[in-house]
């Protein structure tokens, strides 16, 4: 791999440059906060936010996506419907692209998902070390602060210029189709270091998930049936917002919808979440998890134990925050959670 | 197969619901396929009291609604709750807050007694509802899927979520990180959140979502200092008649 810097001018023209040419999405500011979306002139670009409302898995997985048009009739027709245009993703921090690469372990099991795939491989990603941290972020206590892949370029802050590390062909491409990078020297190098050895202290003294990481899995194992859940839950909404934010949720929901033809239709599948009454719901009206406390828990051991053990041991939260900034009644934050739990 | 004959009918309202169906304009035709109006006083003078379904808009309110629509029950194979006013009383229900006497005078004046008006309430607390649309007024495609639901004899998926969930699909900022308060977290979701979308609060239009989390919001609203009086006004609008009682 090589290492490459850029001058913020030459990131500029480069951003100009990509957006002139390239689908590109990035993060731009959102009344108060951040979000990612089309950026159709460089100057909305935000290249020092702190995170966005959701994570960037929209682009991967749209809350509303149809799979395929169905025709009824003697002759069924289906339609398989895959909507992947080329596009560069530009800005995501770090621990959205860890999550990012959780996902394409999961999307890729047993039936490995073609729109999910499709729209992978159609992203050129080009991610950034955070700059600034949200009030709830802890990602510096889940080893999420970089990431060593993932990315066809990562871009690093060192002042006045980025540190761009090359991580395929398809980021030196681009690299050299749209910018004049230079090599990067020794102190570029050392500079990057000492950039991405204080990252984790960007998140509040406050954010910090004090049990060792590794240790997490198995005392989340014995906390099933701790009576924090049940205290927890008596505040919860059950309104899936945790869910919906959470870089590392990728549940959905699938219907068919029909025409008012009453003979040509769609399959479409949206994000659920496992937080919401019927998600557990089955014919019968059976609901597996009818209780608020048992939803609640079900998510925390989601990202700590049954999706960990998928991703060889790894940690299905990245630390983002967004699911604690979210949540009204302020019941959800997994640094709480954790700290009482793993002590 | 014959086309299923279909009716409209009108309670205390603004009609807003029914101004939604004719307001499908191209896809009215396409229901039209489908089905056989024989009454509808928003959209035609004819009428006849055989009809296989009926949409019913508007809150009962008064002793003679309730004659009324145990007819359209009668008759009725499939009686469908359109509208706010008619899922939980909607909006007429706020004078079920203050005394029914006070409300009567302060409407009709000195000749209040000869209006007969008691509480207002959804027509599912005088007639069996089979199925409810929810919504001030209600939205056009839960209409549609309602009616394609019922052509094909299948169950309409009608959202058993807070609202929430419409605003994150949306991307929307949560109002109360604008210093605004909403009842979004205990109201049923199915709109695309489309006042919050558009830069207000929800209102909870449609109504509580089964299994209401009250408490917990009321707690959360104090937290954002919300007066108690501010507070019983908001959750009011459209939840009077659908708040655990106390």
């Amino acid at each position: 791999m090589t290492a490459k810097t850029l001058s913020k001018e030459n990131f500029k023209k480069f951003a100009e440059n990509l957006v002139k040419s390239e689908r590109t999405i990035g993060v731009k500011a959102k009344e108060t906060k951040y979000e990612f979306g089309n950026i159709n002139n460089a100057d909305e670009i935000v290249m020092d936010y702190d995170v966005t409302l959701r994570s960037p898995r929209t682009f991967f997985q749209p809350p509303k996506e149809k799979l395929f048009d169905f025709k009824l009739g003697a002759n069924t027709e289906i339609k398989p419907n895959i909507e992947a245009d080329p596009f560069v993703l530009l800005g995501i921090h770090s621990y959205d692209l860890k999550a990012l690469n959780q996902m394409d372990i999961i999307w890729d099991e047993n039936n490995a998902d073609q729109h999910y795939k499709a729209r992978r491989n159609a992203a050129t990603v080009i991610a950034l070390e955070p700059t600034q941290a949200s009030e709830w972020s802890f990602w510096g206590s889940m080893d999420s602060s970089t990431v060593d892949k993932g990315y066809d370029l990562l871009l690093t802050d060192i002042g006045n210029k980025y540190y761009v590390e090359v991580g395929t062909e398809k980021g030196a491409n681009l690299l050299s189709k749209y910018a004049s990078a230079e090599d990067a020297t020794n102190d570029d190098n050392t500079a990057r270091d000492k950039v991405r050895s204080e990252l984790p202290n960007l998140c509040k003294a406050d954010r910090k998930v004090k049990c060792d990481t590794d240790g997490i899995t198995a005392s989340m194992k014995n906390s099933y049936n701790n009576a924090i859940w049940e205290k927890l839950a008596e505040k919860c909404y059950s309104c899936g917002s945790c869910n919906l934010v959470c870089p590392t949720c990728y549940c959905f929901d699938v219907k068919d919808t029909i025409e008012l033809d009453l003979a040509t239709g769609q399959r479409t599948r949206k994000w659920d979440g496992c937080l919401l009454e019927p998600f557990a719901k089955v014919a019968g009206d059976e609901n597996f998890r009818e209780n608020r406390a048992d939803r609640f828990r079900h998510r925390i051991l989601r990202k700590t134990v049954y999706v960990a053990d998928k991703l060889n041991g790894e940690l299905a939260c990245v630390g983002c925050g967004r699911c604690s900034s979210t949540c009204l009644p302020d019941i959800t934050d997994p640094v709480k959670i954790l700290n009482e739990l793993c002590s | 197969m014959s086309k299923p004959k279909i009716a409209f009918f009108d309670f205390a309202g603004c009609e807003g619901d029914q101004l939604t169906v004719v307001n499908l304009e191209e896809a009215l035709l396409d229901v039209l396929e489908h089905v056989e109006i024989v009454s509808f006083r928003e959209a035609m003078k004819e009428h006849s009291d055989d009809y296989d379904i009926a949409f019913i808009e508007g809150s009962c309110t008064r002793v003679a609604d309730e004659a009324r629509l145990k007819d359209i029950r009668k008759n009725a194979k499939i009686v469908v709750a359109i509208g706010a006013c008619a899922t939980s009383g909607g909006i007429n229900a706020l004078k079920n807050i203050r005394p029914l006497e006070t409300v009567r005078k302060e409407v009709y004046g000195e000749n209040w007694k000869d209006y007969d008006t008691y509480r207002a309430r959804g027509i599912g607390e005088v007639i069996d509802v089979d199925y409810k649309v929810y919504g001030c007024p209600m939205t056009q495609s839960e209409f549609v899927k309602v009616v394609k639901s019922l052509l094909t004899g299948t169950q309409p998926d009608i959202p058993n979520y807070p609202m929430c969930v419409d605003c994150k699909q949306a991307g929307n900022v949560c109002v109360f990180e604008k210093g605004q308060t909403c009842v979004g977290p205990i109201t049923r979701a199915g709109c695309d959140a489309c006042c919050v979308t558009e830069g207000a609060t929800c209102w909870g239009c449609r109504g509580l979502v089964n299994d209401p989390n009250v408490d917990a919001h009321k707690e959360v609203l104090e937290k954002y200092n919300l007066s108690v009086d501010e507070l019983t006004k908001r959750m009011a609008t459209y939840f009077t008649n659908e708040l655990p009682k106390g």
